[in-house]
């Protein structure tokens, strides 16, 4: 008889801990709690938020926002007591977007992140799902403050899925040392065919050993060259009007990637991965004169060269003679997540607005990052860009403002690629063909032809989100 | 007809008494054996059944899964980086097998030798690559295979030959991964070898040095036939973690497909592109090969066994 109820119970309790195990699926999202207020009246607001853990997913080096968020929390304690801030770092925005994919099919909603930082790309299929709230009401009223584009790539219809976090342009990183060594105007780099003289002549003076720049084996080099950089300023398509694959026929296309074959096949470009420290090596041995790239590698040469101090300066990115514009800026967003049982979306709504609205807070950070030698931005509101903070010189650049040039950058940049919900792996399947090209196993010719092929092959048509 | 109806209740009936009694007398056992199967029913049968349903539709992993037929098997075939990452995994299979095997006699003879001075000491050297991470030991190498400053070309170098692009170069790049792959794998199958060594009685080699027969005769006639069970059993495991191999080919990777494996090409399908459907048909499909390949070694061992 014991031993009947013993075995019931264990049953019991088995049972019971598998179903609790599995969870509650709880798919109803709570969006009324989550709704955000808008810019304007934010302001007034002073709501105190429960106790808890705001949770923001970053990639790239979000430690340092981590020290803006900790300062930040302790001026605004008047109405977050006892709440705190953790970013936990992913390896990119497709990480971000398969971490919180994977979470919320598990149903485990309480381990979903409050915010995240994220690109275009992964933005439109997680904000076409409902994992993001609609930001429109809160953002449309600031639009006039922010640089223009700001919100573009957020925007699907009336519905704005994040806050804009940063504007960056593409821009030339030189080394003036090198080019004052072997007697180069580098004022001819404001073309492509001029950049590409340029990099024959370094060849020539230096024997081979400069090289004009690098050139990634992996997928760098399409995420860095391509759809940042030549494609858009030659303005390229892959993608018809009615989402046909282009690119392969494209004349836009053929102009950017024949630059690009020319300056790998001259040996202008040394072979070697980016963010590696063979590459930082290469640099510090003079070997790399300049950087096409976009402004965002101003913090890894401030980190990992700092031998170099000085010796380099930066231009606007040299334009197409025949097109005229620089590299497309490339923008990227601070979501909120639609959570279930969400505390802090209005929380991470004045967090973002402070960020980029309170001038202070702002320049303390900056000069904090400054000393560390850390990554930052240029604000996206004009009423802090115009501030003279902005334009102040760096000691890195040997006394040229890397701040004001980031700005004026802006001005002539090229529209973006359209964004697609296929442009992941339209990516994936167009980096595989420069990778071979890189390898020596094709012709430049033979890459396009391929990238068209095997796109019409596994995507077909394009879905364009008007 | 109504006979018929009569019989089949009677049967039913039958079996129904038999279950119940079946387990009523073993109702402890099967309370035991319970919550295994309630575990491996939720975090491994249903999962692979619903891998098995979503393969048949198209998913990316937010809202529901749209219905598209046999659409991912056929893509499958039309695939070139499928039938990429199908030919790298059976080029990690071959040559694991055939250098592990071969590594893990060796070194597990060598282990097993008597005469060996500082055994404990060898033996603990021999198993620290499959203790290392796998993460790290993969981050390491690709820093030795660099092309430009890496360590193996530096090696080449006094040699006079020239820098190789390992890890830059589609025809090279399945190298590296293949030494990491030997070099990580052979401790763990050489310590089972050498349970297998262990376990042959002395007194056959002893009869065998009286008969004249050297070291190379005992080998081949009664060392290698006594580990048959071994390197069979050997054989099915290397296979299985060949064609599942991801970390070694995931942190070397090489340019285009040249050295992706299926398992890594099913995970970027469904992880970096988001494609659930199409990459739970490349699971299946995987399962399908491992299932051949396991139902063709193990035809070959019976009839061995028959012989």
């Amino acid at each position: 008889m014991k031993k009947r109820i013993f075995a019931v119970l264990m049953l019991v309790t088995l049972l019971t801990g598998v179903f609790v195990g599995c969870g509650d699926k709880s798919s109803e999202k709570d969006s009324t709690a989550n709704k955000p207020t808008t810019g304007e009246e934010q302001k007034d607001t002073k709501k105190v938020f429960p106790a808890g853990k705001l949770v923001i997913y970053g990639y790239g080096q979000p430690q340092y926002l981590q020290q803006y968020f900790d300062a930040w929390l302790e001026k605004n304690r008047d109405i977050a007591p006892e709440v705190s801030i953790e970013i936990v770092q992913t390896e990119g925005a497709s990480d971000s977007r398969e971490k919180i994919t994977m979470t919320y099919a598990s149903g485990a909603n309480e381990d979903l992140p409050d915010a995240l930082y994220i690109d275009p790309v992964n933005l439109l299929d997680l904000g076409q799902g409902e994992l993001l709230i609609d930001v429109a009401d809160f953002v449309t009223p600031l639009k006039d403050k922010l640089v223009d584009g700001a919100t573009n790539d957020a925007t699907v219809g009336d519905k704005i899925y994040a806050l804009p976090e940063s504007v960056r342009p593409q821009v030339l990183f030189y080394n003036e040392k090198l080019f004052k060594e072997y007697d180069i105007d580098p004022s001819r780099m404001s073309t492509i065919e001029g950049y590409i003289e340029v990099g024959r002549e370094l060849k020539e003076k230096s024997n081979g050993k400069v090289y004009l720049s690098y050139i990634d084996p992996g997928s760098k080099t399409w995420r860095y060259y391509g759809r940042r950089g030549l494609l858009p300023q030659a303005n390229a398509k892959i993608w018809g009007e009615d989402g046909e694959v282009v690119i392969d026929t494209d004349s836009g296309a053929k102009l950017a990637f024949d630059a690009l074959d020319i300056m790998y096949s001259e040996g202008l470009l040394l072979k070697t991965a980016i963010f590696e420290p063979a590459l930082y090596d290469a640099v510090k041995d003079g070997q790399i004169a300049t950087f096409y790239i976009g402004a965002f590698w101003d913090e890894f040469l401030r980190k990992n060269v700092t031998e170099t101090a000085g010796d380099w300066k930066v231009l606007s990115a040299p334009a197409f003679e025949n097109v005229g514009v620089a590299g497309a800026p490339v923008s990227s967003y601070f979501a909120i997540v639609n959570k279930p049982g969400g505390k802090y979306a209005e929380l991470c709504q004045k967090l973002w607005y402070d960020f980029h609205f309170d001038a202070q807070a702002r320049e303390d950070w900056v000069n904090a990052m400054e000393e560390q030698n850390a990554p930052y931005a240029n604000p996206i509101t004009k009423e802090l860009l115009a501030d003279d903070f902005w334009k102040e010189p760096s000691k890195f650049y040997g006394g040229q403002s890397f701040r004001e040039i980031e700005g004026s950058a802006l001005e002539n940049g090229a529209t973006n690629l359209v964004v697609t919900p296929q442009d992941v792996e339209a990516d994936n399947i167009i980096s595989i063909e420069l990778e071979k090209y890189v390898a020596g196993d094709q012709t430049m010719d033979e890459a396009i032809k391929n990238m068209g092929k095997n796109l019409r092959n596994k995507i077909g048509k394009a879905e364009l989100i008007k | 007809m109504g006979k018929v109806l009569e019989k089949t209740k009677i049967r039913l009936a039958g079996i129904k008494m038999t279950i119940i009694q079946t387990l009523k007398k073993y109702k402890y056992p099967y309370l035991f054996i319970l919550p295994f199967f309630l575990l491996f029913s939720v975090f491994q049968l249903f999962p692979m059944l619903w891998t098995v349903v979503i393969s048949f539709s198209k998913w990316k992993g937010i809202g529901k899964p749209k219905s598209v037929g046999l659409d991912n098997y056929k893509l499958l075939f039309k695939d070139y980086m499928f039938w990429d990452a199908i030919s790298n995994t059976l080029i990690y299979w071959v040559t694991g097998v055939i250098f592990i095997l071969l590594l893990s006699i060796i070194i597990a003879a060598f282990l097993n030798y008597n005469r060996l001075k500082g055994r404990s000491f060898f033996k603990t050297v021999t198993f620290l690559p499959n203790v290392c991470a796998a993460i790290a030991m993969g981050i390491i190498f690709s820093m030795l295979f660099d092309e430009n400053v890496g360590l193996v070309n530096e090696f080449l170098g006094l040699f006079g030959i020239e820098s190789i692009g390992w890890l830059t170069s589609t025809k090279m790049s399945k190298i590296p991964v293949i030494i990491l792959n030997i070099w990580r794998n052979t401790p763990w199958f050489t310590v089972i070898v050498l349970s297998g060594l262990l376990n042959i009685p002395r007194e056959y080699y002893e009869a065998a040095t009286v008969d004249g027969a050297n070291v190379f005769q005992q080998f081949f006639r009664i060392t290698l036939p006594s580990l048959y069970n071994i390197l069979f059993f050997c054989f099915i495991t290397l296979t299985v973690d060949s064609w599942k191999i991801f970390n070694e080919p995931f942190i070397l990777k090489g340019p285009g497909t040249s050295n992706v494996s299926l398992f890594q090409y099913m995970y970027d399908t469904g992880f970096n592109l988001f494609k659930m459907g199409y990459a739970s048909a490349i699971g299946c499909m995987l399962t399908f090969i491992l299932l051949i390949v396991s139902l063709i070694q193990f035809r070959i061992m019976r009839k061995q066994d028959n012989i």
